[in-house]
């Protein structure tokens, strides 16, 4: 990894933002498996992207899996299940504005379709 | 990142892995596999961007894959889909490392799973859906596109090989050296049509005609490196492949329209294409076997030969026609042939070839006949004849491109 003068100055000061990959409505959440040629396809696109954002790139992330929640109580049944289920993957990125995140997170290929949206949220670190 | 893999490297490991794990499980367990193997796929499109593409990508794939088949076999066994038995053996024999796999085991399974796929109690175009999906990689929608049917058409025919694989007594690795060699000319038979629909198909689109033939001629260079598939047939398959590959740049014009074989620019041709195609054709022609490859073959060297079209032989090359008739009788050979007669001595010639030839209704029906009929009436000067022909011609063009060439071709002049 090259290190330039400008590239870890505007890491360390850009803000860093969330990103949360939601299922929505109305989408085909388990839709066509896609065919060989349609994964090269997206394997393609997605390293073009990476490489694009390299600098906004924190935490590429991951797919999430079923979680449970620690409380003082038993949780009670139902909203909060559904909760859980809508978040399939989360990332992290910096970038100067809220609104370069999103871009960032828009150009992500398959992230942003119909049943698929991202919520983007900045992290106040201390520091 | 993704030249390192190679253009089609997904579709390429989906052949090889099916083939691999087929030959370890056996065929009944396909449909697990080809699940299994998309998952692995799709697991390094999620996987490799992140970190970096594994030192081996073959073999990572392969344990990904395997794991899966293993982890769906359980799943079976457990829930009583699958007597342990059946599954046992299958679980045992996919724990050989896949690091230690040589690349000739590989074409082996590649080329065991092709002539698995060539039972002659499959229907030779499901054996033809069946080799596209499990060797070539491509999917329902895409093979639908290829072949010009529809999705549940394709579903159709996979579903009839399917069924028989699944009831078939033997498993892949049972079948003997000579069951192996009996099914050799239903191979060849395979990986010609393979290659004549995307060489013949009327699809406006170049590169989706190219995958097929470039897939045929893949598989067919594995069959020829193989003692099994090593014969003067194979050889003369993959000559007329390549000649007919050599000339594939000038048959378009810039805009995507059609050329006809007088007016393409032969300084396109792919010489080098043409050498390969040349040394196979003199491979084919060692030994004293004569099959209708080689007559098609023969007949693509001729033209690929010619300087220009009026410097062609078209006497080599209605010889060549003459012999496919023989070995190969059908309506559009001898259409053919007319056409080449009409070329070497007149149009009348030409027609006379013809004469009396009632043609089956699928070629009647088609844009060749009535346009060759359409050109050599009007080269003789039956006006009346030629108009007739040449609007049922432009009735029965099966694209726009195809229309425009027959109509440039069959203007009167």
């Amino acid at each position: 990894v090259s290190v330039t003068e400008t590239g870890p100055f505007l890491r360390r000061n850009m803000p860093k933002y969330l990103c949360l990959q939601r299922n929505l409505p109305g989408g085909q959440a388990h839709g066509d498996k896609p065919s060989p040629a349609q994964m090269q396809a997206m394997y393609t696109k997605f390293n073009e992207w990476r490489e694009k954002f390299q600098n906004n790139l924190v935490d590429l992330g991951g797919k999430l899996g079923a979680g449970r929640l620690a409380a003082p109580e038993p949780p009670p049944d139902g909203p909060l299940i559904e909760v859980k289920e809508l978040v399939g993957g989360y990332m992290i990125v910096s970038a100067a504005s809220r609104e370069d995140a999103i871009q960032v997170a828009r150009e992500c290929p398959g992230l942003v379709r119909p049943g698929s949206g991202v919520e983007v949220i900045e992290i106040h670190a201390p520091g | 990142m993704t030249s390192r893999l190679g253009e089609n490297f997904f579709r390429h490991e989906y052949g090889r892995l099916v083939s691999m794990l087929v030959r370890r499980v056996g065929l009944r367990h396909l449909e697990t596999v080809e699940d299994a193997v998309q998952a692995a796929l799709l697991a390094a499109v999620e996987s490799w961007p992140r970190s970096a593409i594994p030192e081996n990508p073959s073999a990572w794939l392969y344990r990904v894959a395997h794991n899966h088949v293993a982890g769906e076999l359980r799943r079976q066994i457990r829930h009583g889909e699958l007597a342990e038995q059946h599954a046992r053996a299958a679980l045992d024999s996919t724990n050989d490392a896949p690091g230690g796999l040589l690349a000739g085991d590989v074409r082996d399974d590649l080329l065991r799973m092709l002539f698995a796929s060539c039972d002659d109690a499959i229907p030779i175009e499901s054996q033809l859906v069946l080799a596209l999906k499990t060797l070539c990689g491509f999917d329902v929608r895409e093979i639908a596109e290829r072949l010009f049917t529809t999705e549940a058409n394709v579903y159709k025919r996979l579903g009839r090989a399917r069924a028989r694989l699944r009831e078939a007594p033997l498993e892949l690795v049972d079948l003997t050296n000579e069951q192996l060699a009996s099914r050799l000319a239903a191979v060849q038979a395979i990986l010609y049509s393979l290659f004549t629909e995307g060489y013949l198909s009327s699809h406006a689109e170049g590169a989706i005609r190219r995958e097929l033939c470039d897939a045929a001629r893949r598989l067919a260079a594995v069959l020829a490196e193989h003692p099994l598939g090593a014969t003067p047939e194979t050889f003369a398959l993959l000559a007329l492949m390549h000649l007919h590959c050599a000339r594939m740049p000038a048959r378009q014009d810039g805009s995507g329209g059609l050329l006809l074989l007088e007016e393409q620019n032969r300084s396109l041709w792919d010489q080098e294409a043409i050498q390969i195609g040349l040394r196979w054709l003199a491979r084919a022609a060692e030994g004293d076997v004569f099959s209708r490859y080689h007559a098609e073959a023969g007949i693509a060297a001729e033209h690929c030969l010619a300087p220009s079209f009026s410097e062609t032989r078209w006497d080599r090359i209605v010889e060549c026609y003459a012999l496919l008739e023989r070995l190969a009788p059908s309506a559009l050979h001898m259409l053919n042939r007319a056409v080449a007669v009409a070329e070497w001595r007149g149009p009348s010639y030409g027609l006379a070839v013809i004469e009396g030839l009632e043609p089956p209704s699928w070629l009647l029906g088609s844009y060749l006949w009535s346009a060759v009929l359409a050109d050599l009436h009007r080269r003789c000067g039956h006006a009346e004849l030629a108009a007739q022909y040449r609007d049922a011609a432009l009735r029965s063009a099966p694209c726009q491109a195809v229309r425009t060439t027959l109509e440039r071709r069959l203007r009167a002049r």
